[in-house]
C-alpha cells in the first residue's frame, strides 16, 4: 500500500516535470515559424492620452494594411518604461519594437550589441536621402544605422495669452525683460512661472537652459560627457546669479516638488501662474478648449555674445538584437518611419517629424513657428538626461531639487556632483 | 515489518523534497547570487567585473545611504509605538458587544484591504498642496498657516509617508489583537475584579500579560514590515525630494534599477538582510520555543 502510494507519486512527479520541460521547449519550436508569420511584439511608452491614442491607431493601420499580421501591443507609463527596458533588452525574448530616445541612451544600448543594424530598412525605405543629415547622423554609429528617429519637438517658454494680455505684457526677449515679467505678474498676484518638479527632470530644463545661454552650448554639452567640472565657476554662476533669485523671489509656484509635470498645468489654465518651461507635448496634456490661448516663446537671451542653444530631443523607434520576429519587426518599423504615419503623428500630435517626404503644408501655425526657433539656434541639445549618463543625470536632477528647497547650498552641491562627475567619467 | 518502517520514515523527506527544491531555485540561490553580485561591478548586461569590498566602501561613504538608513530606522520606531498602542487600545474598546461594534471593526480594518499603491495614489491626492483635501480643510477652517506641501518639504516628507503607513497598520494590528483577546482567560480578569483592581490595574496586570505572544508576534511584524517599506514610498515620492524620503529598499531599487548599478543595489540589499536577518533570528527562535513549549 505505502509503496504503492510512494511509487505513484514519484510517477507523478516526473510526470510533470518532463511535461513542463518538453511544455517549454514545445513552446519554443512551435512558436517560431507560427511567430514570423502572424505576430510582432511593440512596446510602447507613449502613455499620455493623447500620444497613447495616436499611437494604437498607428498600430491600427499597420494591421489594415498587413492582414493576417498581429501586433502585441503594450503600452508602459513613460517612467516605468525607462527603467523596465533593460530588463526587456536582456530578456530571452524581447520585445521585438520599442519606443525610445534618440541620441546618447541609445548609444548606450547600441555599445552595448542590444540593438539591431537596421541599415538594410534604412537602405530599402530609402530613408538615406528622405531624412535630413543631422537624423542620420544621430541614429548611426560606425557607418550603420540602428535607430528611427520619427518625431521630434522643441522646448520653449509657454506662457497664457490672456494673463499677458490682462496685465499688458509683451512677449521677453532677453533676460532683465523676462525678468520684469515677473516682477510684473508678480506684483498682480499672479505667480510668475509653474513647474511640477515631482519627476524632476522638469528642473533639469531649468539647468540646461540659463547654463547654455550663460555659458554657452558648448561648454554645456561638454559637462554633460564629463569633460567640464561640476564645482567650475561659471556652474556655480547659474546656480547664485541666475537660478536661486527666481526661486528666492517667489517666481516659481509653492511645493513644486508635490505636482508631476502635467499637475501643474490647471495654475496656468486658471490664471494663477502665467509661464511654463516645458516642451511642447505640454500641448496634449493642455485643455482643448484652451490651447488658442497657449503660446509660445524663446527661452530670453541672457548673454548675446553667446551661441544659442535648443532643447529639441527626438524619439524613436528600435528593434531589439535578439528580436525573435526580425522580419515582421523590420515592417513594422518601415511603417512607423514612412511619410503616412508621420505625416499621422504631425497632424494628431503636432510633433514635428523627420521624414522629408512629408509635406511642410500640413504644418500648422505652431509646428512653424517651433521649427523657426530650432531653425535658428546655433546648437541642438537633446536634454539634461539624455545627454548624460543615467546615474549622473540621477544625481544631478537630486541636486537640483535639493538646490531648489534651499538655494543657500549651491556650492556644496557642486561640489557633491563634482565628486560624483569624477567617479563616474573614470569608471 | 522494517521495510515499512522505513518507508514511512522516508515519506515526509520526499514530500519535502519538491517544496526544498523549489526555495532552494527561487528563494536561496537568488540569494546567494545577489551576495556574489554585491561583490562586483554590473551593469545589467555585461559580465560582472569583480570588485572586493568597493561596493561596500562606497555605501558606507554615501550620505543616501544613511539618510534611507535614518528613515528606516524611523519608520521601525513609530511603528513600534503608534499602530501598536493605537490597535490594541481599539481592539480593547470594540471588543465588547456594544452595537454597531462590527461595523467599526470593518472601518478599522479597511484600509488593510486596499493595496499599498491604491493607498499611496489616494492619498497622494488627498496631500496635494493645491487641490488636495487636507490643505483644504485647513484653509476652510481658517487654518491656512498649518497648510504644507506635505509630499515636497524635505523636513516633513518622511512623517507624511509613515502617516499612511500607520493609517494602514492601526487596523491590522487591531484585528491581530482582537484575536488575542479571545484567548485572555476571563476568570482571571473577574477574579481580579472581585479582588478590588480597578480597570486600568486589570488591563496593565492581567490582560497585557496575557497578550504578551500575540504583542511578540505584532512587534515583530511591524519591524519586518517597516524594513521592507517600498511600495508607498515608490508610488508617493520615488524618495524624494533629493533623497528626503528614501528607504533602503527603495535606495536598492533606484540604484539597481534607475541607475544600472546592479552590483551596488545588491550591496545594498546585502545589508538590508543583515538588518532584517537579526529580527527574523530573533522571531523564529521565539516561535521554536514556543512550539517546543506547546
Amino acid at each position: 500500500m505505502n509503496r504503492k502510494f510512494l511509487l505513484s507519486v514519484i510517477v507523478l512527479m516526473t510526470i510533470v516535470l518532463t511535461m513542463s520541460f518538453a511544455g517549454g521547449q514545445g513552446e519554443q519550436a512551435s512558436g517560431e515559424p507560427q511567430a514570423q508569420s502572424q505576430i510582432v511584439i511593440y512596446n510602447s511608452y507613449m502613455s499620455d492620452p493623447a500620444p497613447r491614442k495616436a499611437d494604437a491607431e498607428l498600430v491600427q493601420r499597420f494591421q489594415d494594411q498587413n492582414p493576417g499580421v498581429q501586433v502585441i501591443h503594450s503600452t508602459v507609463a513613460h517612467e516605468d518604461f525607462k527603467q523596465a527596458i533593460r530588463a526587456y533588452l536582456t530578456s530571452s525574448t524581447p520585445p521585438d519594437v520599442m519606443t525610445w530616445f534618440a541620441g546618447n541612451r541609445a548609444r548606450f544600448f547600441i555599445d552595448k550589441g542590444l540593438i539591431m543594424d537596421i541599415s538594410d530598412v534604412w537602405q530599402n525605405q530609402g530613408w538615406n536621402d528622405s531624412f535630413p543629415k543631422g537624423f542620420r547622423a544621430l541614429s548611426t554609429v560606425d557607418g550603420k544605422q540602428y535607430f528611427l528617429p520619427a518625431t521630434w519637438y522643441w522646448w520653449a517658454v509657454y506662457y497664457s495669452k490672456s494673463t499677458f494680455a490682462k496685465y499688458n505684457i509683451d512677449v521677453p526677449r532677453t533676460w532683465d525683460e523676462f525678468l520684469a515679467v515677473c516682477d510684473k505678474l508678480k506684483a498682480n498676484g499672479v505667480t510668475p512661472i509653474t513647474i511640477g518638479t515631482k519627476y524632476r527632470w522638469t528642473a533639469a530644463a531649468w539647468f540646461d537652459y540659463l547654463n547654455m545661454r550663460v555659458n554657452g552650448p558648448e561648454f554645456h554639452i561638454n559637462l554633460m560627457l564629463g569633460k567640464e567640472h561640476y564645482n567650475d565657476p561659471r556652474v556655480l554662476k547659474v546656480f547664485t546669479d541666475y537660478w536661486a533669485p527666481l526661486i528666492n523671489k517667489g517666481y516659481f509656484i509653492k511645493d513644486p516638488a508635490s505636482y508631476a509635470w502635467a499637475e501643474a498645468i490647471p495654475f496656468m489654465t486658471n490664471g494663477q501662474a502665467g509661464m511654463y518651461l516645458m516642451g511642447d507635448f505640454i500641448r496634449d496634456s493642455f485643455p482643448k478648449e484652451k490651447l488658442d490661448d497657449l503660446g509660445f516663446f524663446r527661452f530670453p537671451i541672457i548673454d548675446p555674445g553667446v551661441p544659442v542653444g535648443e532643447d529639441a530631443p527626438t524619439d524613436g523607434y528600435f528593434i531589439a538584437a535578439d528580436s525573435v520576429h526580425p522580419e515582421l519587426a523590420k515592417t513594422l518599423l518601415a511603417y512607423f518611419g514612412s511619410a503616412e504615419a508621420q505625416e499621422y503623428m504631425a497632424q494628431e500630435l503636432g510633433r514635428l517629424v523627420t521624414n522629408r517626404k512629408v509635406p511642410n503644408s500640413i504644418f500648422n501655425e505652431n509646428q512653424k513657428k517651433g521649427m523657426e526657433l530650432i531653425d535658428g539656434a546655433d546648437y541642438v541639445a537633446q536634454f539634461y538626461d539624455r545627454d548624460t549618463t543615467p546615474e549622473m543625470a540621477d544625481r544631478g536632477m537630486n541636486g537640483f531639487m535639493e538646490f531648489w528647497s534651499d538655494p543657500s547650498k549651491a556650492k556644496a552641491i557642486l561640489d557633491r556632483l563634482e565628486a560624483t562627475r569624477a567617479e563616474l567619467f573614470t569608471e | 515489518m522494517n521495510k515499512v518502517r522505513i518507508q514511512a520514515q522516508l515519506t515526509p523527506y520526499l514530500f519535502l523534497a519538491i517544496p526544498v527544491v523549489i526555495y532552494l531555485i527561487w528563494v536561496i540561490g537568488p540569494m546567494i547570487y545577489s551576495f556574489y553580485l554585491s561583490l562586483t561591478r554590473w551593469d545589467g548586461f555585461s559580465a560582472p567585473a569583480f570588485t572586493g569590498l568597493a561596493n561596500f566602501r562606497r555605501l558606507f561613504a554615501d550620505p543616501v545611504f544613511y539618510t534611507s538608513l535614518v528613515n528606516n530606522l524611523e519608520w521601525v520606531l513609530v511603528f513600534m509605538t503608534i499602530p501598536i498602542v493605537l490597535g490594541l487600545f481599539i481592539a480593547m474598546g470594540l471588543n465588547r458587544d456594544i452595537p454597531g461594534s462590527k461595523v467599526f471593526k470593518a472601518c478599522f480594518f479597511a484600509p488593510m484591504v486596499l493595496s499599498l499603491v491604491v493607498c499611496g495614489l489616494v492619498w497622494s491626492w488627498l496631500y496635494n498642496p493645491a487641490f488636495g483635501l487636507i490643505n483644504g480643510f485647513l484653509r476652510a477652517v481658517g487654518l491656512e498657516n498649518l497648510q504644507r506641501g506635505w509630499l515636497s518639504d524635505p523636513k516633513i516628507v518622511m512623517e507624511s509617508v509613515i502617516a499612511v503607513a500607520v493609517w494602514r497598520q492601526v487596523g491590522y494590528v487591531m484585528v491581530l489583537y482582537l484575536a488575542g483577546l479571545q484567548s485572555v482567560d476571563q476568570n482571571l480578569v473577574d477574579a481580579a475584579e472581585v479582588d478590588g483592581a480597578n480597570s486600568v490595574q486589570r488591563f496593565f496586570n492581567v490582560i497585557l500579560p496575557q497578550l504578551a505572544p500575540v504583542t511578540v508576534v505584532v512587534v515583530v511584524i511591524s519591524i519586518i514590515d517597516s524594513l521592507r517599506a517600498f511600495d508607498l514610498v515608490s508610488v508617493m515620492t520615488r524618495g524624494g525630494p533629493f533623497n528626503s524620503s528614501s528607504v533602503l529598499a527603495n535606495f536598492m531599487y533606484i540604484e539597481a534599477f534607475n541607475n544600472y548599478r546592479m552590483g551596488y543595489g545588491a550591496a545594498i540589499a546585502v545589508i538590508l538582510f543583515m538588518i532584517s536577518l537579526v529580527f527574523i533570528v530573533f522571531y523564529l527562535q521565539r516561535v521554536a520555543r514556543e512550539e517546543t513549549r506547546g
